[in-house]
């Protein structure tokens, strides 16, 4: 089998465990992020470890690649550490407030300066954004073929994969020549543990930043600006509830619940 | 063709609004009747692609034939399904044409600029965002199955079918169907179910699942979940009920140990009777609950079962 | 003075932290309840190279100090004790082999124990006692090219799991009388023998060693005859009570984060108990001992690496570290009132585990006696 080279998108998402302490601007409406811890988007892990048993299988390299602040590079090194050969990181002020458009066009733009590869993984979706739209668009952008969905990939002899797609009931068996990109679910892999005898290198890794200026893009489609969609408004959506607080020890709350339940009918 | 029908009755009235044309794209092979019940249900017209290559869903071939179709016609606004179809064709059209997409929109509506309002729960907030493409056109959407309203076929209506040919050939693609596998679903869709109730994060592990499910057996009722019991694998991912999930109708929610995220909360809102039970009296949910009872759910969820069974 | 960790060492603890939570946290009340040790779990830990981490980089190993080796050891501590303690017996076996090893030796034994392949133990305590060096009664007789070992062990950590073993034994008398002897699992004449009931550290497996008529090439001593005192006392010193005091820690940071989470939880008299001052001061003397005993532990980890002499500083941390860890497990449970009484509950295995790192290594009246040579120069 020839050597299989993978590229793998990585996002740093904020702790779920910390996301009620997020606050939103109120002039750009977008997200602040500062203070908030960030870590490996968890389906991104599990890209991560599909590049890694294709490398193991096959031979080839596995260049893990993100767009995001600076302080992703702790993830990257992660990625490093769990066994990815390199990384390189997109930040510039310029990229910030993008939306999956502007995202997927930047991280495009890096792919095509990394030159050659087989097959470019994700996570099929983020925890935080969840639109799953970045696999795909930036599929479009390179002009080669994208399957979402995959929870199993087989590499075969001649430049190919075969990989099953879920759908809501069952699953699709799809061939494809490489290059390719596919969005992986949870389903395929349980995601090895970083290895400590990897951490010094990958500490001591050079992981370079790339700006706006390092990548052949049009600085129009770039970034908040270069956003076609946008926040036009945030507001608390009307809730007209009975917000009735029912107090007591267990038994008579019970009682007193089914009772107001079943002056409703709804029991 | 579930979700599409309700994305024609959300596109109608926007067509109305705008006192414009409502278009269906129809790919697949032998589906020249479906043409027919999407003018019944309010498209004026349908453009029918009809191929043995279209027959499943091929991300190739129907990107390719709808990114023309949408060069051609230009459509100002441009609505899907968010299934696992819509979800992987509608990026990718959105790249092709360089417009922009909003995901799992909860409405859609229309201003007197004829932009398209797409409203999705902000993250970060316990809010809601409108969210507009201002410039960039068609303004894509897409909408998961149950959020909007079905439309009522109207008798006698009129649409125009046209045939659009086929030239591309498998040979011509990079991606080949091998086969498709369909399953039996496992258990009766939740948001079909008169009463739900639901789990959250709080619930903590299995031992504690188990009380939902208690509670819900006590009701004839389905379970459902947030995001994070489907991460720890409590509950299956069709049991999660909120923007990228289910959006569910019952005339009884119960929500267990769930802190209330705009995430989730948009996909009960029209529950007929919403309950509420968390220890953390802050909770966002009791402001959008009927009854809310401040309590660690270990202590009130056996009682609670135990009450209702007694009334069978 | 710098008293921030590194962002490798960060992600050190991450590491550690993650794996631990991902593996081990979901067998401990399994571990504690049967008493069985998880072997799989111990595998996936040597492929990813806990077992290595203080040996040279040129066997194999992560050549990474003691500081390192603490925050590893008190992660794993931090969701299981029993687990730690397998952990940090394996690297005291590993150790003088590294410190007085040959070139051979390193050779013969380094590689295969940084994979893990095999687990490691050191064995002193005998019958006739543990913190009484002096008086065992093992004995190891020349015949030829071999030593000819007699004798039996007792409460050794790791005892039917090791595969490769550092033994004291008597060529001679008195202090100079010693020699320490690597002798494999395989050596004719060895075997383990009764497994030990523990009422703590279950999951981690303590018990006797039988060695009748063991033979181990004259190759398998380590240093010279004689040197066995030196040997024996340097490495429980320098790499034994370390990985108890590490291990420790993680138990105490246990206790803080139960008895933090349940006081936050548990209401009475209509709010958190977190609120009642009687709690709050259990819980900030939980905290000063944790931050006390964290100090002294990384202090002294800290001054190994620099390559200094450091037993009463060792000897000081696991006398604190230790006590710490049993007293923070009793006023866990306090807090946790009845339900701490519960198996079903955490506090009460981390007191039972805590008990246990009182007497290993040597007790802390055996730490004062250490510390004692110290302070008395300081005047």
């Amino acid at each position: 089998m020839s050597r299989v080279n993978c590229i793998v998108c990585l996002k740093p998402v904020p702790d779920p465990r910390r996301w009620s302490e997020l606050a939103l601007d109120p002039i750009t409406k977008t997200l602040r992020r500062e203070g908030i811890p960030s870590l490996l988007n968890p389906l991104d892990k599990h890209a991560l470890e599909e590049a890694l048993r294709i490398k193991e299988r096959s031979g080839g390299t596995v260049t893990v690649i993100s767009m995001a602040p600076l302080t992703a590079n702790d993830v990257l090194r992660e990625a490093i550490a769990i066994g990815a050969d390199g990384a390189v990181l997109l930040s510039h002020k310029s990229f910030a407030g993008a939306d999956t458009l502007a995202t997927s066009y930047v991280l495009a733009a890096a792919v095509k300066k990394l030159g050659e590869f087989d097959l470019l993984l994700c996570g099929n979706q983020s925890l935080d954004g969840g639109t799953g739209q970045v696999g795909p668009e930036i599929a479009e952008f390179l002009g080669i073929p994208h399957v979402t969905y995959v929870r199993r990939i087989d590499v075969l002899d001649r430049g190919a994969v075969r990989v099953e797609r879920a759908l809501e009931y069952g699953y699709m068996v799809i061939e494809g020549r490489m290059p390719l990109v596919l969005s992986v679910v949870d389903e395929i892999n349980v995601p090895r543990h970083i290895s400590l005898m990897r951490i010094s290198d990958a500490m001591q890794a050079e992981i370079p930043v790339w700006t706006s200026r390092d990548l052949d893009i049009d600085s129009g489609r770039i970034g908040l600006l270069g956003s076609p969609t946008q926040v036009a408004d945030l507001f608390l959506p009307t809730i007209k509830r009975r917000r009735e607080m029912i107090t007591g020890a267990p038994d008579t709350v019970s009682k007193l619940l089914i009772q107001k339940l079943r002056e409703l009918g709804v029991l | 063709m579930g979700v599409s029908i309700e994305m024609v009755g959300c596109g109608r009235k926007i067509a109305e609004k705008l006192k414009t044309e409502l278009a269906a794209v129809l790919l697949g092979h032998d589906v020249k009747d479906l043409a027919d019940q999407l003018v019944a249900y309010g498209a004026d017209k349908v453009y029918l692609a009809e191929s043995e290559l279209l027959r499943f869903y091929h991300s190739e071939a129907y990107a390719i034939i709808i990114g023309e179709l949408a060069k051609k016609h230009r459509p100002e606004i441009f609505l899907l399904g968010s299934t696992s179809t819509g979800r992987d064709l509608a990026p990718r059209i959105a790249a092709k044409l360089c417009t922009g997409l909003t995901a799992d929109c909860m409405s859609l509506d229309v201003d007197d600029k004829g932009r398209l309002l797409q409203v999705v729960p902000a993250f970060g907030g316990n809010v809601m965002a409108t969210v507009i493409c201002p410039v960039h056109r068609p303004q894509m959407a897409t909408v998961r199955p149950g959020v909007m309203k079905p439309p009522e076929i109207v008798g006698g209506r009129h649409g125009e079918v046209v045939e659009i040919p086929v030239d591309l050939k498998e040979e011509d693609l990079n991606i080949r169907i091998l086969d498709v596998v369909t399953e039996e679903p496992r258990a009766a869709p939740i948001e079909t179910a008169d009463v739900v109730v639901a789990g959250g994060w709080g619930v903590g592990n299995t031992d504690g699942w188990r009380l939902i499910e208690e509670l819900a057996r006590s009701m004839d009722a389905a379970v459902g979940a947030t995001r994070p019991p489907v991460d720890e694998k409590w509950a299956s991912e069709d049991q999660l009920i909120g923007q990228s999930g289910k959006t569910v109708r019952p005339r009884l929610y119960v929500g267990v140990a769930i802190s209330g995220a705009m995430q989730h909360l948009v996909g009960v809102q029209d529950s007929k009777v919403i309950v509420a039970i968390n220890k953390d009296p802050n909770a966002p949910i009791f402001k959008a609950s009927d009854f809310g009872i401040v309590a660690d759910f270990r202590d009130v969820v056996p009682p609670l079962a135990d009450a209702i069974r007694k009334l069978r | 003075m710098e008293f921030g960790f590194t962002s490798e060492q960060e992600m050190l603890r991450k590491s550690a932290r993650e794996f631990a939570e991902a593996e081990i946290r979901p067998r401990v009340r399994d571990m504690d309840e049967t008493g069985k040790v998880p072997m799989d779990i111990l595998d996936k830990m040597a492929k990813l190279g806990f077992m290595g981490v203080m040996i040279p980089r040129e066997y194999g190993g992560l050549e990474m100090g003691h500081i390192a080796r603490t925050i590893v050891l008190e992660e794993i501590g931090r969701v299981s004790a029993a687990m730690a303690n397998t952990l940090q017996i394996t690297h005291l076996g590993i150790s003088p082999i590294v410190t007085d090893g040959t070139e051979d030796q390193k050779r013969r034994w380094l590689p295969m124990l940084a994979r893990g392949e095999k687990l490691s133990t050191f064995a002193v305590t005998e019958p006739t006692g543990g913190s009484d060096v002096l008086g065992i009664q093992t004995t190891a007789k020349r015949e030829g090219d071999e030593y000819v070992i007699n004798g039996r062990k007792c409460f050794i950590s790791n005892s039917h799991l090791a595969g490769v073993l550092g033994i004291l034994a008597k060529t001679g008398e008195g202090p100079k009388g010693l020699t320490t002897f690597v002798v494999q699992s395989d050596s004719p004449g060895f075997r383990p023998g009764r497994e030990e009931n523990k009422f703590g550290l279950r999951g981690a497996n303590t018990g006797e060693l039988i060695l009748e008529n063991c033979r181990v090439p004259k190759e398998n001593v380590l240093g010279k005859e004689g040197d066995g005192l030196r040997i024996a006392l340097g490495t429980i010193s320098n790499v034994g009570r370390p990985g108890i005091n590490a291990a420790a820690l993680g138990t105490i940071r246990s206790c803080l984060e139960e008895a933090v989470r349940y006081s936050k939880q548990r209401v009475l008299y209509g709010k958190p108990i977190s609120e009642l001052q009687a709690v709050q001061w259990n819980l900030t003397d939980i905290y000063m001992d944790y931050e006390a005993s964290r100090l002294l532990t990384y202090y002294s980890a800290w001054l190994r690496d620099k390559g200094e002499r450091c037993d009463a500083e060792n000897a000081m941390a696991k006398f604190c570290a230790t006590e710490a860890a049993v007293r923070c497990a009793k006023k866990t449970i306090d807090i946790f009132g009845a339900y701490g009484c519960m198996m079903e509950f955490a506090p009460q295995r981390l007191l039972r585990d805590a008990e246990l790192f009182i007497s290993g290594a040597g007790t802390s009246e055996i730490m004062r006696l250490v510390m004692i040579r110290k302070v008395l120069t300081l005047a």
